[in-house]
């Protein structure tokens, strides 16, 4: 069964409520770490397990660092 | 001695004893014990220590039966053992070899019943790789009974395998008693709580984790709760929630837990229920047997009733120091343990021990047992990962939260960022593995 971008948007959506850190006005393009969303790195690494768990494989494990929900769901829709 | 089976006095166990040792002083015999049932690996040892044969016990696959033979035959093949010993008694090893038949009697024994060397072989659980074979000799290991007083009325429950060392010594200890061993088979908790109401159990020596699984029968069963006089807890750090708890759920009994390992033997008792060990056992002086020390976090001892060595290699130095693998640190008067080297999770280049995480993990309502460990992270390296076996009616996603909060207060990377509820953890020997995958 394939990963939707609803699947993905719903899984981030939900860990950034968890953590309190959902901006307002979040949307696909906001940056997730810094002025964005401002994940540090052990809650990066946090999504990154998560997303493993929930999802069945992540982006951050390829070396490459997602800036935004849209690069993270780029990354399911290539999977 | 009480098995599933049947009821053995010490008279019996010394008749099959000697009749056993008659044979295996008909030259160098070695050999392995298949078999997790006390009453033949008992009087197998027995015989073994007055033969002066060096005896190893298999451990059993499942807690009942040796591995395949596939790997027995590896084992075997390794330790070189020349005859096994099952519930059928001696035989050679291989079958077709030229070992000594079991049949014809050998040698006479000594008169006074001491021989030397007397020879053990223990392995190791092998929870980091294949298991290693670490010699004993009995002389030494008797030598942590002296001291044990005359208790023909209690009754000590074998919670461990023979094959351990931590089963050893509570065999060692109950014969030095003149005690009754309780031995059910498996030695799992559901059976060992069992074993303790039907055969009126006073003493029991376990893991913490066999602790909080036996607590966890006995809210499950809400069946009478046995009449324990001691517990000794060995094998793992014991954490000060899991005494609490043990307090609270057998308040006649006293609490003890040992520091002991295969390599270095039985170094302390302590009686007070507290965490940790005392912190004067730093300062025993040379003449104690075992003798501990601090470097660079890590507890160390020198220990005069410890192995002689491991299987294959060169006898380990009189008096000298080994690491433990344990890391300490002395808050007051006590030495508390963080955790094992081998355990460290290093987040982000920050050293991270489990168990304190663990310790406040356990302590959360609705947690039946947890487990934490390293799980490997592409942005950090390691994360701190727990898994949580519920309790009976526990919501998931409640002790998931609640698991949360309790860690909220940690440092940053202590904090779980893998929380995962499971229905069991992963354990060997009878403890939580906590090591990284």
């Amino acid at each position: 069964m394939s990963t939707t971008p609803a699947d993905v948007e719903r899984t981030v959506v939900d860990f950034l409520k968890r953590l309190e850190k959902l901006p307002e006005g979040f949307d696909a393009t906001t940056p997730l770490y810094a002025d964005g969303v401002g994940l540090d790195s052990l809650e990066t690494a946090e999504l990154s397990a998560l997303l493993e768990d929930e999802l069945g494989s992540d982006p951050f494990s390829t070396g490459d660092l997602p800036q935004s929900l849209a690069e993270i769901q780029a990354y399911y829709a290539g999977v | 001695m009480v098995t599933d089976a049947a009821t053995c006095t010490y008279a019996e166990l010394v008749r099959r004893a000697e009749q056993l040792a008659e044979t295996l002083t008909a030259g160098e015999v070695r050999f392995a014990i298949l078999s997790a049932e006390a009453d033949v690996v008992v009087p197998a040892l027995a015989a073994a220590s007055l033969a002066g044969a060096e005896a190893c016990v298999f451990p059993p696959e499942d807690g009942v039966a040796p591995g395949s033979q596939e790997e027995i035959d590896e084992l075997l093949a390794r330790f070189g053992q020349t005859h096994v010993v099952t519930a059928g008694g001696l035989a050679p090893w291989p079958p077709a070899s030229g070992a000594p038949s079991p049949a014809g009697a050998g040698t006479s024994l000594p008169d006074d019943g001491r021989v030397a060397p007397r020879p053990h072989l223990v392995l190791t659980t092998g929870t980091t790789g294949r298991p290693r074979g670490v010699r004993h000799d009995w002389s030494r290991l008797v030598r942590a009974t002296e001291r044990v007083r005359p208790g023909a009325e209690e009754r000590w429950l074998l919670a461990y395998g023979l094959h351990q060392f931590a089963g050893l010594q509570v065999l060692l200890h109950v014969f030095a008693a003149g005690a009754t061993l309780v031995a059910p088979t498996p030695r799992r908790p559901k059976e060992g709580l069992a074993a303790m109401r039907r055969h009126g159990v006073t003493h029991v020596s376990a893991t913490p984790t066999y602790w909080r699984f036996v607590m966890a029968e006995l809210r499950g069963d809400g069946g009478p709760v046995p009449a324990l006089r001691q517990i000794t807890l060995g094998g793992e750090a014991a954490p000060g929630p899991v005494l609490d708890q043990l307090r609270a759920t057998f308040p006649g009994a006293a609490l003890s837990h040992v520091y002991a390992a295969s390599e270095f033997g039985a170094t302390n008792s302590t009686k007070d229920g507290l965490p940790g060990l005392p912190a004067d056992v730093l300062t025993r002086g040379e003449d104690a047997d075992v003798a501990m020390r601090v470097v660079d976090g890590e507890l160390w001892v020198r220990s005069r009733i410890g192995m002689l060595g491991y299987h294959g290699e060169e006898p380990v130095e009189v008096d000298g120091w080994r690491a433990t693998g344990d890391l300490v640190e002395q808050v007051g008067d006590r030495l508390l343990f963080r955790g094992r080297v081998s355990e460290i999770i290093n987040v982000g280049g920050v050293k991270v021990h489990p168990l304190p995480i663990e310790e406040a993990v356990a302590a959360v309502p609705g947690v039946q047992v947890s487990r934490v460990f390293g799980r490997p992270n592409a942005m950090t390296g390691s994360i701190v990962a727990v898994e949580v076996v519920p309790a009976p009616g526990a919501d998931p996603d409640e002790v998931k939260a609640a698991v949360r909060a309790a860690c909220a207060e940690l440092p940053a990377a202590a904090r779980p960022r893998s929380i995962k509820v499971v229905a069991e953890v992963s354990m060997a020997g009878g403890k939580i593995v906590r090591r990284s995958q």
